[in-house]
């Protein structure tokens, strides 16, 4: 196989199991953003100015708007993620590259 | 430490945001003059690994959590940073629209913080170390580094944006970010090492030694 093939086969495999893995092992606990803004005693919606105007994620939260606690979707939501990112990453890469 | 919408005001997202087209203007320059075929699908794999492991949110203490960046890893991969700003607004920008991770208004805030610093802080650390102490304890080090001086870099931001006062969250976000850095380190130097074995000819400082 050509090396570069390889390697994209072998990144898109580790990040599979990572997209299978992590709607089962990744902790949920706030990140380290989100519990210092806890910490100064921020709402959860908490907003310093009024933002309209930004269309909802597809995926928000990286799962199903419908089913959000739904895991093997967010498995799916997650894939369909990586994907993205290659074929868009891969897309800009070639562009700048020219 | 995705930065998401309303923690900034909108005129500050546009400082941001400047600081951002500057950076890509740079990026794009230096992608043109230094990246080669080999490169294109080493860039969207870089890409799509740090969209896939920033799923994974480790447990830390104080019931928080966090996960790897990866702005020094890609950083040093090519030894320059604008190739992590390359990676980093590629990722931020689909994680904001389709997943609503980060905000859309913030991604010049979000890269700034993860790629543009967490990119220079990691490979001048990394370079500064690199004749000392070898590269792989200087890229622990260097990525480790980076995650602590972006966050500080963020709790500041959150400061003058009037989101939360710096006496609370300079303290919290360094805190928090000295233990999700150990996460950060300890992943930076994994894939820098099976790199080397695999493709080192991927490894910018491997060139000119072939």
């Amino acid at each position: 196989m050509d090396k570069n093939m390889a390697l994209i086969a072998v990144a898109v495999i580790i990040c599979v199991v990572i997209c299978v893995l992590s709607p089962y092992i990744a902790s949920g606990d706030p990140d380290g953003l989100e519990k210092s803004a806890e910490d100064s005693g921020l709402a959860e919606d908490f907003s310093v100015e009024e933002i309209n105007g930004i269309p909802d994620a597809p995926f928000p939260d990286y799962a199903f708007a419908d089913n959000p606690d739904n895991q093997p979707l967010q498995i799916v939501a997650l894939i369909i993620g990586v994907i993205l990112t290659l074929v868009i990453g891969y897309g800009v890469a070639y562009v700048v590259k020219k | 430490m995705h930065i998401p919408d309303g923690f900034i005001p909108i005129v500050q997202c546009l400082i941001y945001y400047v600081i951002l087209i500057v950076a890509l203007y740079f990026s794009v320059k230096w992608a043109k003059s230094n990246l080669d075929e080999k490169h294109i699908p080493l860039l969207a794999v870089l890409a799509a690994g740090i969209f896939a492991i920033m799923s994974m949110n480790m447990p830390i203490p104080f019931g928080t959590s966090g996960h790897m960046v990866g702005g020094a890893l890609v950083a040093i991969v090519f030894l320059a940073p604008e190739a992590a700003v390359l990676v980093f607004t590629v990722v931020l920008l689909i994680q904001a629209l389709i997943f609503g991770d980060g905000g859309i208004t913030a991604l010049g805030a979000n890269v700034l913080n993860m790629a543009i610093i967490g990119g220079f802080v990691g490979l001048y650390t990394f370079k500064g170390l690199n004749g000392t102490i070898g590269k792989y304890p200087a890229a622990g080090v260097a990525a480790w580094l980076a995650t602590v001086i972006a966050a500080l870099a963020c709790a500041i931001e959150m400061g003058i944006a009037g989101t939360f006062p710096m006496n609370i969250g300079i303290p919290s976000m360094v805190l928090y970010h000295f233990f999700i850095g150990i996460i950060e380190a300890v992943l930076t130097v994994i894939v820098l090492v099976a790199l080397d074995k695999f493709r080192p000819d991927l490894l910018a400082w491997n060139e000119g030694d072939a």
